[in-house]
C-alpha cells in the first residue's frame, strides 16, 4: 500500500479567518482565540496515542497547530477553553476518560457524544470522525443529527487534506452574506445573458446554477486556487469569469476535423459533405445579427439619456471606466448614476419580457 | 449620438453589468429585487449541493480503499482526472454530472487492505 504519511507532499492550504459566525447568528459571539490559536490554523484532535501521532503529523504537515486530548472529557474541556478550531477530529472509539478500557463488543458512544456537545456549542464547527478500526462509514452507528459528519477511515494525509479543504469551503459558504450571495447570482446571470439566447440548449437558470457550481468545484479540485488574501466571494466571482471565458473561447474556437471523422453516411447510405460540419471561428451570421439587434434594443431604451448612452457606447467600445469618464467628461458620481440607470432599466425590461422576478439583474 | 456597435457589444455590456453588481453596497443589492432572501438561499443551496456531491464522491473512493492525492486533479475537457496512489486505477470527476467515474469505482483497492484488516482484527 502507499505510504500512510507523505510529509514530502506539503503545501500550505488553509489560513484561518476570524472565528466563524454564521450570518444573522443568534449565538452569542465566541470569545477570541487564545494563546495557541493565534496561529493561522488550528485543530483539536481527540484520539488515542497511536492515532494522535499520525494525525498530528498530518495536521502539522498542513501547517496546523494542534491541541491534543486523549479522551472526550478532556476534548470537551479544550474545546470550551480554546474553541472554535478550524477543524476538530474525534476518534469514533475515543474513551470518555483515561483509564477506561474500551469494550469493542459494545457500541461506542463517547465520540458521538463529544461531537454532539461541540455542535451544541458551535453548530457550524467542522468535525471529522476518525474511524481506522472500521471498514466503512456505514459501520458507524451515527444518529441523524451527526450523519453529515465526514468519516476518515484510511488515515492518510491525502484523505485528510480532501476533508479539510471541504470543511473550509463549507465554512466559507456559510460565511457568505446575503449580499454576497445575491451578487454572485446576479453576476452569473449577467454573464450568461452575454452568451446570447442561441448559445445554450439548457434553460438559462440551469446554466446559471452550473456556472456557480462549477466555480466551486474548480476550487475543490484545486484547479482554481483560492488566494486567502481575497474574500471567498471574490474568488468565486473570478472563478466564474474564468469559466465563462473558457465557454466563450470554446464556442468561438475554430474546430478542425479529419475527413474520416465527419464523412459519415446517412440512413440512405449517402455521404454528407464534410463542409457542412466544419465550425467557423467566427460567430454565425444569425448570431451576429441577433446580438446586434439586442444591442440596438438596449440603446433604444436610453433614447434621451445621453449619459447612459455614452456609458453603453464606452462599454461596447471596450473602454475602461476611467477612459469612459475621460472621453465623455463624467465625474465619478455621474458615471455611477448612469450605470445604475442602465442596470435598473435593463432589469425591468427583462422582467417585463417575462424573465421572471430576478434579483439584481 | 451616432452609434457604433459590433456583434460583441451585447456581450461587453452584459459583462460590464455583471462587474457592476460588485460595486453595489449591501443595502443597494438587497433593495435591487424581489425576495432577496430566497435568491440568496438559492445561491447557498447550489453551492452546498456542489460540496455535498464532491464530498460524497470522494467518500465513495475512500470507502473502497483508494487514496487520491487531492492536489493532483488534472482538467481535461470538462472532467478532472486522477489516480489511486496505491493501485494506480483511474478516477475522473465530471463537472457536468458531478459524478465520479473510472476503474477505481469498479472495486476495492487491491493494494490497500489496511482498513479491512483492522476491522476484521477488531471483531
Amino acid at each position: 500500500m502507499a505510504h500512510v504519511l507523505s510529509l514530502t507532499d506539503t503545501r500550505p492550504q488553509f489560513e484561518i479567518d476570524a472565528p466563524f459566525q454564521p450570518p444573522n447568528s443568534t449565538e452569542p459571539p465566541l470569545p477570541p482565540l487564545k494563546s495557541i490559536t493565534t496561529a493561522p490554523q488550528t485543530a483539536l484532535v481527540v484520539a488515542n496515542e497511536f492515532l494522535v501521532t499520525l494525525l498530528r503529523r498530518c495536521f502539522e504537515a498542513e501547517g496546523y497547530t494542534v491541541r491534543i486530548a486523549s479522551n472526550t472529557d478532556e476534548g470537551l474541556r479544550l474545546y470550551r477553553d480554546f474553541g472554535p478550531f478550524n477543524a476538530v477530529i474525534i476518534e469514533y472509539d475515543a474513551p470518555q476518560c483515561d483509564g477506561v478500557k474500551i469494550d469493542c463488543l459494545l457500541p461506542q458512544t463517547s465520540g458521538k457524544n463529544l461531537a454532539a456537545d461541540i455542535l451544541h456549542i458551535k453548530p457550524a464547527q467542522g468535525i471529522i470522525f476518525a474511524a481506522p478500526a472500521y471498514r466503512s462509514p456505514d459501520d458507524l452507528s451515527l444518529p441523524q443529527e451527526l450523519i453529515h459528519i465526514p468519516v476518515l477511515i484510511d488515515i492518510s494525509i491525502f484523505q485528510l487534506r480532501t476533508l479539510l479543504s471541504t470543511l473550509e469551503v463549507r465554512r466559507a459558504i456559510e460565511a457568505l452574506t446575503v449580499g454576497d450571495r445575491l451578487r454572485l447570482m446576479s453576476f452569473a446571470r449577467y454573464r450568461i445573458r452575454a452568451l446570447g439566447r442561441a448559445a445554450y440548449n439548457s434553460p438559462a437558470e440551469d446554466v446559471l446554477e452550473d456556472l456557480l457550481a462549477e466555480a466551486l468545484l474548480k476550487t475543490l479540485t484545486g484547479d482554481r486556487r483560492w488566494n486567502r488574501d481575497f474574500p471567498f466571494v471574490w474568488h468565486l466571482k473570478e472563478s466564474m469569469r474564468s469559466i465563462f471565458d473558457c465557454w466563450m473561447k470554446k464556442r468561438e474556437n475554430k474546430e478542425t476535423y479529419l475527413f474520416t471523422e465527419i464523412s459519415k453516411p446517412n440512413a440512405q447510405g449517402e455521404e454528407s459533405s464534410p463542409l457542412e460540419n466544419v465550425a467557423s471561428h467566427q460567430p454565425t451570421a444569425d448570431r451576429r445579427l441577433q446580438a446586434k439587434e439586442e444591442v440596438a434594443r438596449i440603446f433604444k431604451l436610453f433614447t434621451g439619456d445621453t449619459e447612459a448612452t455614452q456609458v453603453l457606447q464606452g462599454w461596447c467600445d471596450d473602454l475602461k471606466p476611467n477612459e469612459i469618464r475621460q472621453k465623455y467628461g463624467f465625474d465619478e458620481k455621474r458615471f455611477v448614476s448612469a450605470k445604475k440607470r442602465i442596470r435598473l432599466k435593463i432589469k425591468s425590461r427583462r422582467n417585463d419580457n417575462g424573465g421572471g422576478k430576478e434579483h439584481g439583474t | 449620438m451616432a452609434l457604433k456597435t459590433s456583434h460583441d457589444g451585447h456581450q461587453r455590456i452584459m459583462n460590464r453589468l455583471a462587474d457592476s453588481v460588485f460595486e453595489l453596497s449591501d443595502e443597494e443589492i438587497l433593495a435591487d429585487g424581489v425576495d432577496p432572501q430566497e435568491k440568496a438561499d438559492r445561491t447557498s443551496s447550489v453551492l452546498r449541493k456542489a460540496v455535498d456531491k464532491w464530498e460524497s464522491e470522494n467518500a465513495r473512493l475512500s470507502n473502497l480503499g483508494h487514496t487520491i492525492n487531492p492536489n493532483k486533479w488534472r482538467s481535461v475537457d470538462g472532467s478532472y482526472h486522477n489516480h489511486c496512489l496505491n493501485c494506480g486505477s483511474s478516477a475522473s470527476f465530471a463537472m457536468a454530472t458531478g459524478e465520479m467515474q473510472g476503474d477505481a469505482l469498479g472495486g476495492s483497492c487491491p493494494e490497500n487492505a489496511y482498513p479491512i484488516k483492522r476491522r476484521e482484527a477488531s471483531r
